[in-house]
């Protein structure tokens, strides 16, 4: 009999639906290890600080030399996440600049925006 | 002094300057004729040892309409193409003296088909890799080698990566028949990618890249199911599919037919990388690229070619026109085709004519010879250059029901134009004048023995007929553009309104309108926003109402017409700063009558815009007379913006460094996302009693300072504190607000130019 329930459970959990989960996105790039991105509104942006401080991230329009838009922030040391919106900018391709707070360049990558 | 010349004359054939290609005049060909001269295009300044890339090209010919060369001495075909044979585009290499010699034998054969027969000749150094595309003008670079062949996503990235000739690449868009044609030809490989992809929407495709990107080209998978009309698609049967639900990007040449299939990222294909954003050939903006083109015509074709010249600042290619044409005493469309003006601001409207002729209620006179001297000619009038001519009323009455009307005149061989009525007398004469520097040549005439010299007169033997003389309808043009509404906002300045305070400041209430700050009655008319045909403290008030955004001019409308002036060229030139207030000065976007020739086939009009509001004349055209009115200098001031989140409020801090400028007036356009932000207040920190502004426009943010008194000027305390509220929790700020457009302007109202740092 236990051998018909052990069988009958064995069945039974072996015509279960496979829940197929989806794939975890890889694990995001640091946007300054990489020489340009592609970025959509509201996209989360990685990137390593060396020391706890105040930083800015600015964005310059590549043609007009022009800053566009600049954060300044508080940043950790080591990961920080942070988000990029686009919606209102009407440049599409910028520098982005992260600076320390006497504004020596920690990182800098081309950004698309459109 | 022998090494500088050396030196001078290496460094000048280095820069390689002087490179054309000139055209020759426009010309009507036989219809149906094969071999005609087309000769006129010439290529100079070229190295003579260079290897050059030319394209000759027919854009757009009437059907049966081709081209050869008939010398063809040291060329090479480009990839694709032969050189023998009747063709519309044919690209070819070898060197000036060459390509010369066989431009000098180029030839046309015309078929029945009327109509503009566009020649487009370009050159450039070769470039070896590259194809050329002598339809549109665009370059193209085919990577099809084992280790250029990527992902679609890669190819997209890649491509946006490179530049040629000045101009960044893109993923190759196939938005023709002969675009794709081209294509095939060109690229030796199958499965190319190309710009189209529906990873937004399954089934949703779109162009993905250049100046098409985001066009939607079909709504849903099939080959022909969604083809959304007026947009090149070439799927192959059953395709494209979305097969495994990741089959997101578009090939051409599939498996080596001319179609399209649908394939997911993970292939490794060629690709192409194209150059070039324009659709005439005419527009390119390559470096070291030369073009030009001449339009001929197959057959006797009325053409109508336009050119609108806008000021400096202003994209022609962002304007449509269309032609209109009387009609019950209103004028209408003649098609509902609208056509985008060319880099230049040029467009050919020859299609669009109406041709159809119409009764001009006037009557041309033609004589033929009688037995009856029924004229009259009188001595000629030196004072007044012109002759009285006498047709006895008998041949007019019954005949003739207003014989005022009677507006042109042949006469023999002795005049064959144009004559003004004088007088009728039904009993006597009926009377006309013949304007003419040139008296008639009545000895020499072929019918001298049909006139007959009198006392201070000359009669002739002639019989008079009549008949109503026909013209072309009268025409009229409409220029069109899209969100005018933030083109206009770029237009009026800071800058345009204190020049306009500085003007009328200087005048007086009582002062004439000579002009202290302005330099030509277009600025004046610019300047009397009100239209009134005066400027003075009314028009200045509107326009700091519009800078403060307390009452926009034209209310935000999105007609052109609210906005824009437009003369005809001749007229525009005419304008000084005596006669400006004599000239009507309303905004319209048309401009009628437009009286086509009927003695000529080739009608061209130049039309000048100017703007309401464009005080210093940064976006209206320039006269002829007044080649430039230096209102902006390259002098910078530095501004700083930081943004930062402070008591959840998002605070974008703008702070001025003026330099060495005595700076009156600045504008700043901070553009924020109201989806995310929601607008407060400004702050604002300033000296000099200026009006400050700060002023929300819905999703952007009108900020800045402008001194109306005269004496004053803003320095490095000015500061713009402007405060949003976030909608929602947020800490990352990072382009949620971003300036775009600026200004300012000094004591002596000259512009400068603000460097964001």
């Amino acid at each position: 009999m236990k051998k018909l329930i052990f069988l009958f459970i064995l069945i039974l959990t072996s015509c279960v639906t496979e829940v197929i989960e989806p794939t975890p996105p890889p694990t995001s790039q640091k946007i300054f290890d990489v020489k340009e991105s592609k970025v959509t509104n509201g996209q989360s942006i990685h990137f390593d600080l060396p020391l706890d401080g105040v930083y800015t991230l600015t964005l310059i329009d590549k043609e007009s030399g022009q800053v566009v838009s600049r954060e300044r922030f508080n940043g950790k040391k080591g990961e920080n996440i942070k988000k990029i919106y686009t919606n209102s900018i009407q440049s599409q391709y910028l520098y982005m600049l992260l600076e320390d707070v006497a504004r020596k360049e920690i990182g800098k990558t081309t950004i698309i925006t459109k | 002094m022998r090494f500088i010349l050396v030196t001078l004359f290496l460094l000048i054939s280095f820069l390689g300057f002087g490179q054309t290609v000139s055209a020759p005049d426009p010309k009507s060909f036989l219809q149906s004729t094969n071999g005609q001269d087309a000769s006129g295009f010439v290529l100079n300044g070229f190295g003579a040892t260079e290897t050059l890339l030319a394209s000759i090209s027919l854009v757009n010919p009437p059907t049966g309409t081709t081209f050869y060369l008939d010398r063809l001495d040291g060329l090479t075909p480009a990839s694709g193409f032969t050189l023998p044979g009747n063709k519309t585009r044919l690209v070819v290499t070898g060197t000036m003296a060459n390509i010369n010699i066989a431009l000098a034998n180029l030839k046309i054969n015309t078929g029945a088909i009327k109509g503009n027969v566009q020649i487009s000749v370009a050159a450039t150094v070769n470039p070896v890799g590259f194809f050329y595309n002598g339809v549109n003008g665009h370059f193209y670079r085919p990577l099809t080698a084992t280790a250029d062949r990527t992902t679609y996503t890669n190819a997209r990235s890649r491509s946006l990566a490179t530049t040629f000739k000045g101009q960044q690449g893109y993923l190759v868009t196939i938005t023709s028949t002969s675009e794709e044609e081209f294509i095939r030809v060109n690229v030796p490989a199958t499965n190319v990618w190309f710009a189209a992809t529906d990873e937004v929407i399954d089934g949703r495709w779109v162009i993905d890249a250049g100046p098409e990107k985001g066009t939607v080209m079909k709504t849903s998978n099939g080959q022909t199911a969604g083809n959304i009309q007026g947009v090149y698609n070439n799927w192959c049967p059953g395709e494209p599919n979305g097969s495994n639900g990741s089959e997101n990007y578009a090939v051409a040449k599939w498996n080596g037919a001319a179609c399209w299939n649908d394939l997911s990222n993970n292939w490794n294909n060629p690709y192409v990388i194209e150059y070039g954003t324009w659709t005439n050939p005419d527009d390119a903006t390559f470096t070291e690229f030369y073009t030009n083109s001449v339009i001929h015509s197959n057959g006797d074709v009325l053409r109508a070619q336009f050119n609108f010249e806008f000021g400096q600042n202003i994209n022609e290619t962002q304007f449509t026109t269309r032609l209109l044409a009387q009609s019950n005493n209103q004028y209408l469309p003649t098609t509902n085709v609208t056509r985008t003006l060319n880099g230049l601001g040029r467009v050919d409207m020859t299609s669009d004519l109406d041709t159809v002729k119409v009764s001009s209620g006037n009557i041309r006179a033609t004589t033929t010879t009688g037995q009856v001297e029924w004229c009259v000619i009188y001595e000629y009038e030196a004072s007044n250059q012109r002759y009285r001519i006498g047709i006895d009323s008998r041949e007019v009455n019954g005949i003739v029901s207003n014989p005022s009307t009677i507006n042109n005149l042949q006469l023999f061989d002795l005049w064959n134009g144009p004559v003004t009525f004088n007088s009728y007398d039904s009993n006597g004469w009926t009377e006309v004048y013949v304007y003419t520097s040139t008296p008639f040549n009545f000895s020499g005439s072929s019918f001298a023995s049909f006139i007959r010299a009198g006392n201070g007169f000359y009669g002739l033997r002639a019989e008079f007929g009549f008949s109503s003389t026909q013209n072309y309808k009268q025409h009229g043009v409409e220029l069109n553009t899209t969100n005018v509404a933030t083109l206009y906002n770029n237009i009026v300045t800071v800058s345009d309104v204190f020049l306009a305070f500085k003007e009328v400041s200087n005048r007086g209430l009582l002062g004439n309108e000579n002009g202290l700050e302005f330099g030509s009655g277009v600025q004046f008319m610019n300047a009397d926003v009100d239209g009134n045909g005066i400027f003075n403290e009314a028009d200045t008030y509107q326009l700091i109402q519009h800078l403060t955004g307390s009452e926009i001019i034209g209310n935000g409308s999105n007609n052109l017409s609210d906005y824009m002036k437009i003369l005809p060229k001749s007229e525009y030139d005419a304008i000084t700063k005596l006669n400006w207030n004599t000239k009507p000065n309303s905004t319209t976007n048309t401009y009628f009558p437009i009286n086509l020739s009927t003695t000529s086939l080739l009608n061209t009009f130049t039309y000048d815009v100017f703007w309401k509001g464009d005080v210093n004349m940064s976006h209206s055209a320039l006269q002829a007379n007044n080649a430039r009115i230096d209102t902006k200098t390259s002098s910078e001031i530095n501004a700083y913006i930081i943004s930062e989140v402070i008591n959840n409020k998002v605070i974008v801090t703008i702070t001025l460094d003026p330099l060495q400028e005595a700076v009156a007036g600045t504008q700043f356009q901070l553009n924020y996302d109201n989806n995310k932000l929601k607008f407060e207040t400004v702050e604002f920190k300033t000296k000099g009693n200026p009006t400050n502004y700060g002023n929300n426009r819905g999703n952007f943010i009108n900020i800045g300072s402008l001194i109306t008194s005269g004496n004053g000027m803003l320095d490095n305390t000015t500061e713009y504190k402007i405060i949003f509220t976030p909608l929602n929790n947020t800490t990352d700020i990072l382009g949620l607000t971003s300036i775009s457009e600026t200004d300012a302007v000094n004591s002596n109202g000259v512009q400068l130019n603000i460097k964001i740092k």
